[in-house]
């Protein structure tokens, strides 16, 4: 090897540099800004630009497509996707939160290898679990013949392509998203101060209601966020276990770019996505920066 | 007594995460063609995958893109945290670690159709490649993850400065000393990178092109042709899979705290 070039790596891996730092570094950054930083830019670019015939696009810049994101074609499916969202949220609260109480508190030494269980089904792919429920749930579904087999209906229920089939899927997926934060934040919780409202005299149920829960407020709304937004872009769930009348703006945007070929209009769509997520992440970062402060 | 109800609840709530997969499971073993009554103990779907030379080629095709993605991501993660660790630049400290975590943070349906965009846009043709380099970007957070938190617990220990005592330079005792050390955690990030290539849906549903048919995308249009026993015991597979890379990563991790 040329002396100069051992010479240069040498510095590169000496830690003594800054500048070799951000060298080492520029690599993985340069990946990030070709593969993410300008795709995002171009989208936004794309979603001020006007459709031409045969799909081709030109580039004039109009508010056009924001306008038509908020006109009565399209206002239902918004509405539908931040209402399915918020009830996957709120779903996932509840049903996450005894949960995530009982790995804090009463998994003992367990715990870790309950939260890699919780893990699993976030591992294995959306499809995997998503088919799974067609199983279950579909006409002659598990469901159905278990139901009709053993006489409690007359007939199979039609459960899949409703509106409870798609936030079910959608609960199912973000569950994980939900508890990790719960956990995280009960877990943090002193346990004396639990102890202390005992001592104090208030009963199991009151010391839960005004020092459990206020203290896991901050899990409870990055949970919130970490499931909602994600949520917002979900376009599998609604197609395998909904129909087009559950459809939601993943649906109307994979629409837009793979069939109806209307790119500036799924770009404005995926912008008023990408806005969604910034202000999540937006208060998200502010949780996270008021736990450190405490 | 509140601790019994509670147990109680998350035994059941782990019954449900877990049924579907055990429903699968089950119904991966079923002599049957259309319904869920079980009929019989069969192997013959699994049997039915491995003569399906489709499928095999979408096993191949994701294979060879999850390795590619991987070694990619590998190598970017490797430098980006070593020069993390060893000198975090004053100036962009904060910004690196929000920066380079950023692929977690976008919406994958944004990434999909924003690549998608971006490679039509400056004529790149979508192929194997776009999609194995799309996936290192998806995958750089978790190797740089695994890596940095290894040459973190190295830091302490001083032997780089001991291999320099010895008369290696930087270089060397980065090569001879630090790698070797930090490798379980480098093969962990690589596993863990080629386990998001290879499951990834989403992004490779907008950006795969015509041509190139994954693991994924394959098990997406058999879905939508319709239910059949096959994409069970496929699904089984795969499931086995994830599971063996996961698990692997975890023992690698483990043994290198050790």
């Amino acid at each position: 090897m040329p002396h100069k070039i051992k010479k240069f790596l040498a510095w590169l891996f000496s830690g003594k540099s800054e500048k070799a730092s951000h060298i080492l570094i520029l690599p993985a950054s340069f990946w990030l800004a070709f593969f993410l930083v300008v795709p995002i830019m171009l989208l936004l670019v794309l979603s001020l630009a006007q459709l031409g015939p045969y799909g081709t696009i030109i580039w004039h810049p109009t508010l056009e497509n924001f306008r038509r994101v908020f006109t009565p074609l399209y206002v239902p499916i918004v509405a539908r996707t931040v209402a399915y969202c918020g009830a996957t949220a709120v779903l996932c609260l509840l049903l996450g939160y005894p949960t995530a109480y009982f790995l804090s508190f009463y998994a003992g030494e367990w715990r870790d290898t309950f939260l890699i269980l919780l893990m699993i089904p976030f591992w294995t792919s959306a499809l995997v679990s998503i088919y799974s429920w067609i199983i279950i749930l579909g006409r002659d579904g598990l469901m159905n013949s278990v139901l009709v087999g053993s006489g409690a209906l007359g007939k199979p229920l039609d459960v899949l392509n409703t509106p409870f089939s798609v936030i079910l899927g959608l609960v199912y997926f973000y569950l994980p998203f939900m508890i990790l934060p719960l956990y995280s934040s009960l877990e943090k919780i002193p346990k004396q101060y639990i102890e202390a409202s005992y001592d104090l005299g208030a009963g199991a149920f009151q010391t839960f209601l005004k020092v459990t829960l206020p203290l896991s407020l901050p899990g409870v709304f990055a949970g919130f966020i970490l499931t909602f937004v994600p949520c917002l872009g979900d376009f599998l769930t609604a197609e395998f276990l909904g129909g087009p009348r559950t459809y939601l703006i993943g649906n109307l945007i994979e629409n837009q770019f793979l069939m109806a070929q209307d790119w500036p209009f799924g770009a404005a769509l995926t912008a008023v996505l990408l806005c969604a997520m910034l202000i999540g992440l937006y208060y998200y970062q502010k949780l996270e920066a008021a736990e450190l402060a405490a | 007594m509140k601790s019994k109800w509670l147990s109680f609840y998350a035994a059941a709530f782990y019954a449900f995460l877990y049924m579907p997969i055990s429903v699968m499971f089950f119904f991966s073993f079923n002599n049957a063609r259309r319904n869920v009554v079980w009929r019989g103990f069969t192997f013959k779907w699994y049997g039915v995958l491995l003569r399906d030379a489709g499928l095999l080629g979408a096993l191949l095709t994701s294979l060879k893109i999850a390795v590619l993605a991987s070694l990619l991501a590998s190598v970017l993660g490797l430098l980006a945290s070593y020069a993390l660790v060893c000198r975090p630049p004053r100036f962009g400290r904060a910004f690196y670690s929000s920066w380079l975590n950023a692929p977690l943070l976008v919406p994958e349906i944004v990434l999909g159709v924003g690549l998608l965009s971006f490679f039509v846009r400056i004529g790149v043709p979508l192929n194997f490649w776009t999609l194995a380099c799309a996936h290192a970007m998806l995958a750089l957070p978790y190797t740089i993850g695994s890596v940095r938190a290894r040459l973190l617990s190295l830091k302490g220990s001083q032997l780089e400065e001991a291999a320099m005592d010895l008369g290696a330079d930087h270089w060397e005792a980065f090569l001879k000393v630090t790698l070797p050390l930090a490798k379980p955690a480098i093969v962990s990030g690589a596993l863990l990178a080629f386990t998001i290539s290879f499951e990834d849906f989403v992004t490779s549903f907008f950006i795969a092109g015509v041509g190139v048919v994954t693991m994924p995308i394959k098990v997406y249009s058999m879905m939508k042709f319709g239910v059949t026993p096959e994409i069970n015991a496929l699904s089984c597979c795969l499931l086995a899979l994830t599971l063996i890379l996961l698990v692997s990563a975890q023992v690698l991790r483990k043994s290198a705290k050790a």
